[in-house]
Parts: structure tokens; sequence; C-alpha cells
């Protein structure tokens, strides 16, 4: 058995047995005034760095835990709620109301081009949108995404950089794979009430009808002008009013659609063709 | 005492107003009512909890790392904050971005478990959360509504000035396109604090 500790209160004396002495041998103090030691506990003092070190260590498995739960628990509700609201996005390029519309009434198929304009076999729709979770890396790859309505209009995805971060879009071209039908630009952090304005419906209306080939079939996207349109302009079938405010903004939109328009132009040239033809037979 | 928790932030300790505490978010989430009120709430909840957890423990937070174990409580909330709001308000979670994280960093909540929960009992503390939320809520609410109504013509994204009056209808009247910037909700923001302390001799300074 271990041997206990008692102290002496009037020297401090600290004598070791089963029990206390009867007389202090140092001053003399009866064994009343003898108290026990208990011995000291690692974590007794809050403000020792072995508790501290052990606090910080349970509070953050516990919180991390419960994150971690959260996290997953919620996972399914929040992909469902992207997922969704880019449908909704490629419902409303197409000009229809994503309140009526269903994703499913409206498109037909959902694809992934190649560089020569080719669907890559094999990818399915959840493929599809888990390629426009990550613009950047998919167009680097050299993949195009495409949706194809069922009237034979398209939607293209196209992403870019505006002023402060990135911007996006959908873009629907009637099956005549040059006219505009519809446009949906989205922003990431552009300035509110200048840059911000590119997400509104008056800018997207500006777009409708807007061709983005020339009358020589010459690949020439959509501009947005600085200043405004003119009517008489010879480019004004090619162009809409930049943002007043958002220049830089504006820029960013003009590149992203000629970048990313510019991406399908194999697979546009091809089913032009091949929907010219059909209107002749 | 308790229901002195609640109701001292509402208008004599406002957090806002009086205190001068959450001014950032209160100028960037202003403009539509809508976020403003799940920003409010949001604040609300993380206030209340936080100061509910720090106030249950403080007799085991040694005091060393006291403000770290704060910013784990505060910033773990924050984040499931964040996540509902994701799962379950997709489109305001949007409009909010960056302001739900940044919640983390709101003076009135570190300011309220510093000074009041750190010292008092778990259910006091709970109250003081909900009443500084409702407080910094209101004030949001107050200046939103001012901001939307003046700069898009609606509350709560229903159209209140009829179409008709509109310029571009053939009326006489626009929309002010000022109250769309952070620096008009500063101006209402002070608009409020000067009517708040001639209403209130006490709080004016000599």
């Amino acid at each position: 058995m271990a041997k206990k500790k008692f102290i002496c209160k009037v020297c401090g004396y600290v004598h070791e047995g089963d029990a206390a002495p009867e007389k202090c041998p140092v001053c003399g103090a009866p064994a009343s005034e003898f108290v026990e030691q208990k011995p000291k506990g690692l974590f007794s003092d809050i403000n020792s760095n072995a508790y501290i070190i052990l606090y910080s260590v349970v509070m953050v498995v516990i919180v991390a835990a419960l994150l971690a739960v959260a996290s997953f628990s919620l996972q399914d509700r929040q992909n469902a709620n992207i997922l969704n609201e880019k449908q909704q996005q490629i419902v409303k390029a197409l000009g229809e109301d994503p309140l009526t519309a269903k994703y499913g009434d409206v498109i037909a198929e959902a694809q992934i081009l190649d560089a020569k304009g080719n669907p890559i076999a094999g990818k399915s729709e959840a493929d599809v949108f888990a390629a426009l979770q990550d613009m950047k890396s998919t167009l680097a790859a050299g993949e195009f995404p495409i949706f194809k309505a069922k009237n034979g209009c398209v939607v293209i995805p196209v992403y870019g950089v505006g002023l402060w971060d990135a911007i996006w879009g959908y873009v629907a071209l009637e099956p005549d794979l040059d006219t505009i039908k519809g446009i949906v630009i989205d922003h990431k952090g552009e300035t509110p009430g200048l840059g911000a304005e590119i997400s509104t419906s008056a800018h997207h209306a500006l777009y409708v009808g807007k061709k983005i080939f020339d009358d020589s079939g010459k690949f020439v996207s959509v501009t947005l002008k600085k200043g405004g349109t003119n009517p008489n302009d010879p480019n004004y079938a090619h162009e809409v009013d930049a943002i007043t405010g958002g220049t830089k903004t504006s820029d960013g939109v003009t590149a992203m659609l000629h970048d990313c328009l510019e991406n399908y132009l194999p697979y546009i040239d091809a089913n032009k063709a091949a929907n010219s033809n059909m209107s002749n037979n | 005492m308790n229901i002195k928790n609640l109701t001292n932030p509402l208008s004599l300790n406002n957090p806002v107003i009086v205190q001068i505490l959450g001014i950032c978010s209160s100028l960037a989430v202003t403009v539509k009512m809508k976020p403003a009120l799940v920003m409010g709430l949001s604040v609300m909840v993380v206030t209340a909890f936080s100061n509910l957890v720090m106030s249950s423990l403080r007799k085991g937070i040694p005091s060393r790392i006291r403000i770290i174990v704060q910013l784990v409580v505060i910033a773990a909330l924050v984040i499931l904050v964040d996540q509902f709001l994701k799962a379950y308000v997709y489109d305001v979670s949007k409009q909010l971005s960056v302001y739900v994280g940044l919640i983390i960093t709101n003076c009135i909540i570190m300011g309220r478990v510093e000074a009041y929960a750190l010292g008092n009992k778990p259910w006091d503390s709970f109250l003081d959360g909900i009443g500084n939320g409702l407080g910094y809520a209101a004030i949001l609410l107050i200046i939103a509504f001012f901001r939307e109504l003046f700069g898009s013509g609606q509350i709560f994204g229903m159209q209140v000035i009829p179409e008709s009056w509109y310029i571009a209808n053939g009326g006489f009247y626009s929309n002010i396109g000022l109250m769309l910037f952070p620096p008009m909700a500063l101006i209402i923001v002070g608009c409020i604090i000067w009517i708040h302390r001639s209403l209130n001799k006490d709080l004016q300074e000599k």
C-alpha cells in the first residue's frame, strides 16, 4: 500500500506513513494539526498546460465530428439545390419560365463534345452537370458541355472572368445555330449596381435575336459595345449595349462569349450544314 | 432581470446604433429586406447559442485560451448556419454570399460572449444573445426597408410603388440609384442614431 503524506499545518513538515504522527517531530504540534496531502492530479488545475492541451484536443475533436455530421447529412440537399439552379438557368436561357417548364420537359439530351465537335461517348447527364461544376478545368481539358433542347435549340454553357471574379452563363441558340434565342449570365462578385447588372433580365433581353456569324459566315460572336449600339451600324446584329460604369465586366462578358462559343465552331459548322440540308430537302 | 436582457439591446443598448458594432454587415446585406431578415436571424441564432455554450462552459475554460475557445465555438456555429442556409434557402444564401461566413468576425458576437456570457448563467446569457440578435436584426430591417423601397420600389420583393409612376411608363418617378450602394446605408444608420439619441437624452454625450 502506498504511503500517504501528511503535512503539519504549523511548520510545514511532511510525514509519510499510514496515519498522522502523534506529535510533530519538528515543532511538537499534535496530530490534529496534520492534514493529509492529496496527490495532485495532472488535470486538476485549469490553467496547467496539460489541462489546456487536453481541453483543446477534446474541443477540436467534438467540433470536427459535429461539423462532419452536419456537412454529411445536408450534402444531398445542397447538391440538389445547386443542380436545380443550373437546370433552371438552362431553362431560362431558352426563354421558358422555370416555374412552369421543367428541365426534363425542355431538354432532350445533355452531351459533352470533344474539340472536333463530336460527342464523347459514355457521358451521362450527371457527368455533364459535374463538368459544369468546375468549368475552368472542364474547358482546359478540352471538354465542351452542350444541351440539346427538344425544339432543336441548343444551350451552350459559357465561363469567363469579370472584373473581380468568375462570371458564367448559358447561351441558347436557335436551330440555325446562329441566332441567340436567349441568354442567362451570372456572376460571383461583380460590383452591385454596376458590373452586377449583367445578371439582370433587362440586360439579358438585349441579346435576343443577335447573331454570332456575320453575313459571310464568319464567326464574330457578340460584343458589348461601350457607348451603346446604333441600329444603323453595320455590326448592329452582333452588338449589345455595354453596362454603363461596368466596362471591365462588359469586356469580360465579350471575351467569355467569344472564347467559349469559339470552342463549339466545329460542332456548329457540322450541324449547321445538316440543319440547312434538312430545310432544303 | 431576464426580461431586461431581452429588451435592453433592442433600444437603449442596441448593438448597432448604440454600441456601433456590426456596421460592416449592416451596410452590405441591406439592399433587400429578405436577405436582411435572414442575416438578422442567422446572427441571432449564432449570438444566442454561442452565449449559451460559452456560458455553460465558462467554469472549465482555461483563461489563457479563452479567445481561441470562443472563436472555435462561434466558427462552428456559423458553419452550421451556413450549411443549413445552403440546404434550405439556397437563393438567399447566394445573395448573402460571404457575409454569412463573416458572421464569425461580427463584433457583436464576440463582444457579448466576452462581456456577458463568460460571467453570467447560461439562461441569462441565452436571452442576452437573443436580445442582441433581435436588436441587430431590427436595425437591419429598418435600413433595408428604406433602401429597398426607394432603391427598387419594392418591399420583400413585392412591387409597392405603382409601375405607372415610373418615367419609363410615362410617369414622374424613378428609383434612387444611390440607395443600392453601401454609403447610403451608412447615411441611414446615421439618421437612425440621430433620431434615437434625440428621443433618448441619456445617450447623448456631453
